[in-house]
């Protein structure tokens, strides 16, 4: 057993510690500058994405943005919605996202952190806001994102809502942003919980779900680790008013939870067939 | 890119150039106009500054812009401060008795190299539609 424990702390010591510290100023606005006309191209042709209600966020200072998360380990949601944001408020307007510690310490993904991803845990969050940025996370994360394609219009966060005091600490509001679309871009069959515990990634590397899917161009694809092509699914957004902090965190998470759902129903209702929209 | 659209209105110059010196009238007229804010003190004239957002594709393009010509009755042009590169002009000129030659011009030039040259080659013919329903609305508007 002893062994079994030295070998798990080891893993774990591996992967914690590849894990980049949280530098804002690793953001690079010139870097997204030059990358928004080809995000805007795929967002745009291939993605046909709409994204409503930019409007909603306050014009300055730190916010909380709080989406629900679709599409696995490539998710087209965070895309359009980085896009829309630098382009609305403009790539000086500081803008940090939470990523999973795997998607940050991936070398071929250490582009993101000039988009100014940063490894989702407290501090990082706090570090964020604190600088005056705005912050997107998606609370649901590795839980939501796998979820089955046939939940794909419930926002499941999985009780997770440690947001919600990040927002009190830090005296910010939080601003939904309700998205469609992302979990049509595979066909999700079923988050592996039950492979993540049988093989100890739960543990080792904060993963809770080892997820099974049939996506591009894998056909069966287990845990997505190498990502996937997504369809082309047709990504819809609409961010809501903000939701200030004002009573316990259960009632905040509820109301953030409602906000959320009926932004995804309202949504939904507009798409006629999966994936075309 | 460079977009030009153009129109005839029946409306003396001066009776145009109201609606299109008025920063306020803009979200009346312009198509497309997905955020139109007054940035600085000075509402209009040489100098003033506006944040202005077309929704092109998916998503609102544009930035903040500074208007660098306000001839009156004649020339408004402006140039782009943040965002995607862009010069804008509404010239106004004499057509026939009573009427008013409107032309609206837009160039802009997104980063990003040779993708920035696709975005502007895909995203010209919207851009174009965007200024030619932008000229309708104006006509509309001043001669009601």
């Amino acid at each position: 057993m002893g062994t079994l424990a030295d070998i798990m702390e080891w893993t774990r010591h591996q992967v914690v510690s590849r894990v980049p510290k949280a530098d804002l100023d690793q953001r690079d606005p010139d870097y997204i500058r030059d990358q928004l006309p080809g995000t805007w191209l795929v967002a745009s042709l291939y993605f046909r994405a709409d994204v409503q209600g930019l409007d909603r966020i306050p014009a300055e200072g730190p916010v909380l943005l709080v989406g629900n998360h679709s599409g696995g380990n490539v998710p087209p949601d965070t895309f359009v919605f980085t896009l829309a944001f630098c382009s609305y408020f403009g790539v000086e307007r500081p803008f940090y996202q939470l990523a999973h510690n795997l998607v940050v310490s991936a070398r071929p993904l250490g582009w993101l952190r000039k988009f100014g991803t940063v490894a989702a845990n407290h501090e990082n969050a706090r570090l964020a806001l604190d600088s005056g940025g705005a912050l997107l996370v998606y609370p649901g994360g590795d839980y939501e994102v796998f979820r089955p394609s046939w939940e794909r219009h419930k926002v499941d966060f999985g009780g997770r809502m440690g947001y919600v005091q990040l927002a009190r600490d830090a005296g910010v509001p939080i601003v939904p942003v309700a998205s469609v679309g992302g979990q049509e871009s595979a066909l999700f069959l079923n988050r592996g919980q039950w492979l993540a515990k049988l093989l100890m990634a739960d543990k080792l590397l904060r993963l809770k779900s080892i997820p099974i899917s049939l996506a591009l161009p894998w056909g069966l694809n287990i845990s997505d680790l190498a990502g996937h092509i997504p369809l082309p699914a047709k990504i819809a957004i609409e961010v809501q008013e903000p939701i200030e902090v004002d009573g316990d965190d259960q009632a905040v998470h509820d109301k953030v939870m409602a906000s959320l759902q009926g932004g995804v129903d309202r949504l939904a209702a507009k798409r006629r067939f999966p994936v075309i929209g | 890119m460079r977009v030009e659209r153009r129109c005839v209105i029946a409306a003396d110059r001066a009776a145009v150039w109201k609606i299109v010196s008025d920063p306020d009238s803009y979200p009346s007229f312009m198509t497309n106009l997905e955020r139109w804010e007054v940035t600085s003190e000075q509402r209009s004239g040489i100098g003033a500054r506006y944040t202005v957002h077309w929704k092109i594709g998916s998503v609102p393009v544009g930035g903040l812009i500074e208007v660098v010509e306000f001839d009156e009755c004649r020339d408004l042009a402006w140039v782009g401060i943040t965002g995607v590169n862009l010069r804008g002009r509404i010239r106004l000129r004499d057509a026939a008795e009573g009427q008013t030659k409107v032309t609206f011009r837009l160039s802009y030039q997104a980063p990003g190299g040779i993708l920035g040259y696709i975005a502007d080659r895909i995203a010209v013919r919207q851009v174009g539609r965007t200024l030619g329903e932008t000229l309708k609305c104006l006509k509309r508007l001043v001669e009601s």
